[in-house]
């Protein structure tokens, strides 16, 4: 995929002078793909080989390298699609959309990694796959937000302006209830009875090596995420042309 | 030479990368009657709509009395009336409490007077206190009309006024809008056979472009020149 | 606010007017509670701990349903851009709107703990338990107004709406329902859930408000 060149669906009027950042964006297809490669890689070995075997929980607790990063990657996707969903409001450019779409689908796919690992430790750790703990609830919660405003947005056409402010306010909204949505629910929690087994997932005082192996998945995963939401924002740009091309068909125009 | 009563310089609306409006340049003088033609999709609704702040232009710009079209614009919108496809009007509410309802929206002075007087004009006084929904598609227009002068705007912006209109409510459109002296008017319409008889220039659209635009730049009051005579200012 | 005033008094004389939505609304609310009777046993069990939910949950689905029906008729007769096209500030606009809706709630909301005293003779009208279904209903009604706005032009509006409030009110619901629980005297523990409560109320008030004017632009 050539960045230069062709067309793009919306070429301003006035001569476009790319700071660092679209300098940066433009190479991406470069520099993600080899990067998040070598960081999977060392990820694998990593948690497999180098990481120390938890004298307590056993091999699954090697589950914790997948399942924390996910959870920072879903966060960091989140972040992403508050930015670019004020963009939208700010600007009205439908680029920021795509990305905001991308981002939320890569964040809903994270917060869902994040809750079919936990379950998965939580079976053998906890007893149960599914407890009402505060921070299981409040990802459950997010991971409803954003699965309904990818379900709103899908409503409106890729180029229905409209559609994609409508989505960007309740994407802005829907952020921001974070905080208030984790105070709700650990005052919910805390205050009644804990299961006895519940402590969290990732406890702070982590040896070394494991510590030094997390660190490297949370990049590794962040990249990742980083990858596949360029990969699906191009894809949503890519909707929003063939679309626009369609439109320009039934109404007549060539190219 | 007066400035003219609405003014666009590349005026766009683009969705994806289909320019629904493309860089429309117009100027349309003060008490000027332009009929905007085209056909379904040309993108008239939506040059109106961005001239009624409705509709955010994606380029371009345009002035109405002056004013901006960027919203939030109140004193643009005090001076423009609105006719649209629908009546906009409450239809569980009578045409007193419509008229009343949109008299406190725009601070109308004088708001049952000069409500009396309109719904007198549009001949809906007698039924003043009826629910809406009860009237016919003509009356309701008629009705649309009345909130649509309530204010005493100076712009107007029509789209298919005509459509739904009964003999008797074309009857005041024409009267009170279309041949009223010193008021603006843009009416989009595709009735082609009317226009000639008020309009006083035109602005052709094909695919969200001017193919031909026959308007008097600006004008300084005289509304003699017909629709051939029209001087095309604007390119 | 002098917009406000005229859409607040337009918005309750349709509201009067076309009684449908919020009649249907306050059956379905009575309904629900009835439903939950037979389908917790309320008749046998102790009530109490059940009733906040019961309450809450019926407060929160009259809402969306009520609210939802006055922004489909403004966006069907083209009303909304009506008032948009007026020089009145959105936020007026906005403003008279999420005030009309809320009385009206809260008349739904009174007669339900009315008729909740009288089938569960549970004092319910007690001065506590205004205050909190005050505050709640501040906060859910901004944030449902502004998500009305959203849902009106949409294809799907009637499933989507609750879809996109709900998971947005969850915090709002866990403080109304611990906080009614409390006044009921309840052992809900000591976390201050009417200053949670008061929290959202401010947080979706000042959020809709702001994003409002945003919303309405096309």
């Amino acid at each position: 995929m050539s960045a230069s060149g062709a067309p793009t669906a919306f070429a301003a009027p006035a001569p476009r002078r790319p700071g660092a950042l679209a300098r940066l964006y433009g190479r991406r297809w470069g520099v993600l793909p080899p990067l998040t490669a070598v960081g999977m890689f060392a990820m694998i070995a990593g948690a497999v080989i180098a990481a120390p075997r938890e004298i307590v929980e056993g091999e699954v607790q090697r589950l914790m390298y997948i399942h924390v990063p996910s959870a920072w990657s879903a966060y960091l996707s989140f972040t992403i699609v508050f930015v670019a969903s004020i963009v939208v409001l700010w600007r009205r450019d439908m680029r920021w959309d795509a990305v905001a779409r991308g981002a939320a689908a890569v964040g809903v796919l994270f917060t869902a990694l994040t809750l079919a690992t936990g379950a998965i430790w939580g079976r053998p750790i906890w007893g149960v796959y599914w407890t009402w703990d505060a921070r299981l609830t409040a990802t459950l919660v997010l991971l409803l937000i954003f699965s309904v405003y990818l379900l709103a947005r899908s409503v409106a056409g890729p180029n229905d302006e409209q559609g994609a402010r409508y989505a960007a306010v309740f994407a802005i909204i829907g952020f921001l209830d974070i905080p208030l949505i984790h105070m709700s629910v650990n005052w919910w929690r805390t205050l009644h009875p804990q299961p006895l087994i519940v402590r969290p997932l990732d406890r702070p005082a982590l040896p070394g090596e494991m510590l030094l192996v997390l660190v490297i998945s949370a990049l590794a995963i962040s990249l990742l995420a980083l990858w596949l939401i360029s990969l699906q924002a191009h894809a949503e740009r890519l909707g929003q042309r063939a679309q626009s091309l369609q439109a320009r068909i039934d109404r007549g125009e060539r190219g | 030479m007066s400035a003219p009563a609405i003014e666009t310089r590349g005026l766009t609306k683009r969705y994806g990368t289909l320019d629904v409006v493309r860089d429309v340049t117009i100027a349309v003088g003060p008490g000027s009657k332009t009929a905007l033609t085209g056909a379904n999709g040309a993108g008239k609704t939506t040059l109106l709509g961005m001239l009624a702040t409705l509709i955010v232009p994606s380029a371009g710009e345009a002035t109405v009395a002056g004013h901006p079209v960027q919203p939030p614009a109140p004193a643009l919108r005090r001076r423009i009336g609105v006719l649209a496809h629908l009546p906009m009007v409450y239809e569980e509410l009578s045409p007193w409490e419509n008229l009343a309802f949109f008299a406190r929206l725009y601070a109308v002075e004088g708001a049952a007077a000069r409500a009396e007087e309109l719904l007198r004009r549009v001949g809906l006084w007698a039924r003043r206190h009826e629910p809406t929904h009860v009237f016919s598609r003509g009356q309701h227009q008629r009705l649309a009309l009345a909130r649509a002068l309530l204010h005493a705007p100076d712009i107007l912006l029509l789209d298919e006024p005509e459509t739904g209109l009964d003999p008797e409510g074309v009857a005041v459109l024409d009267e009170l809008v279309l041949r009223a002296p010193g008021l603006t008017v843009i009416a989009a319409t595709h009735r082609l056979d009317h226009v000639a008889s008020w309009s006083d220039g035109t602005v052709h659209l094909d695919r969200g472009q001017v193919v031909e635009d026959a308007t008097r730049g600006s004008a300084s009051g005289a509304r003699a020149a017909a629709t051939a005579g029209g001087a095309g200012e604007a390119q | 606010m002098s917009a406000t005033l005229a859409v607040l008094r337009k918005d309750l004389r349709l509201a009067w007017r076309d009684r449908s939505g919020w009649l249907s609304a306050t059956a379905f609310a009575a309904i629900s509670v009835l439903i939950y009777s037979f389908a917790f046993d309320l008749a046998a069990q102790p009530v109490r701990p059940l009733l906040p939910g019961v309450l809450w949950t019926t407060f929160l689905f009259a809402g969306i349903f009520a609210g939802a029906h006055s922004f489909q008729r403004e966006a069907e007769q083209g009303t909304f851009d009506a008032m948009l096209l007026s020089p009145a500030p959105a936020t007026a606009i906005y403003l008279g709107k999420a005030l009309s809706h809320m009385l009206a709630l809260l008349v739904i909301e009174v007669a339900l703990l009315l008729l909740a005293t009288i089938l569960f003779s549970t004092a319910l009208l007690t001065p506590d338990l205004a205050l909190i279904v005050l505050v709640g209903t501040v906060g859910y009604v901004s944030l449902t107004t502004l998500l009305s706005t959203l849902g009106s032009r949409a294809r799907a509006r009637a499933v989507l709406l609750p879809a996109l409030a709900l998971p947005l009110l969850v915090p709002l619901l866990i403080a109304a329902v611990r906080a009614t629980g409390a006044s009921l005297g309840d052992p809900v523990g000591t976390a201050p859930w009417t200053l949670l409560l008061l929290v959202f109320g401010i947080w979706s008030s000042a959020g809709a408000a702001l994003l409002f004017p945003l919303v309405v632009e096309r």
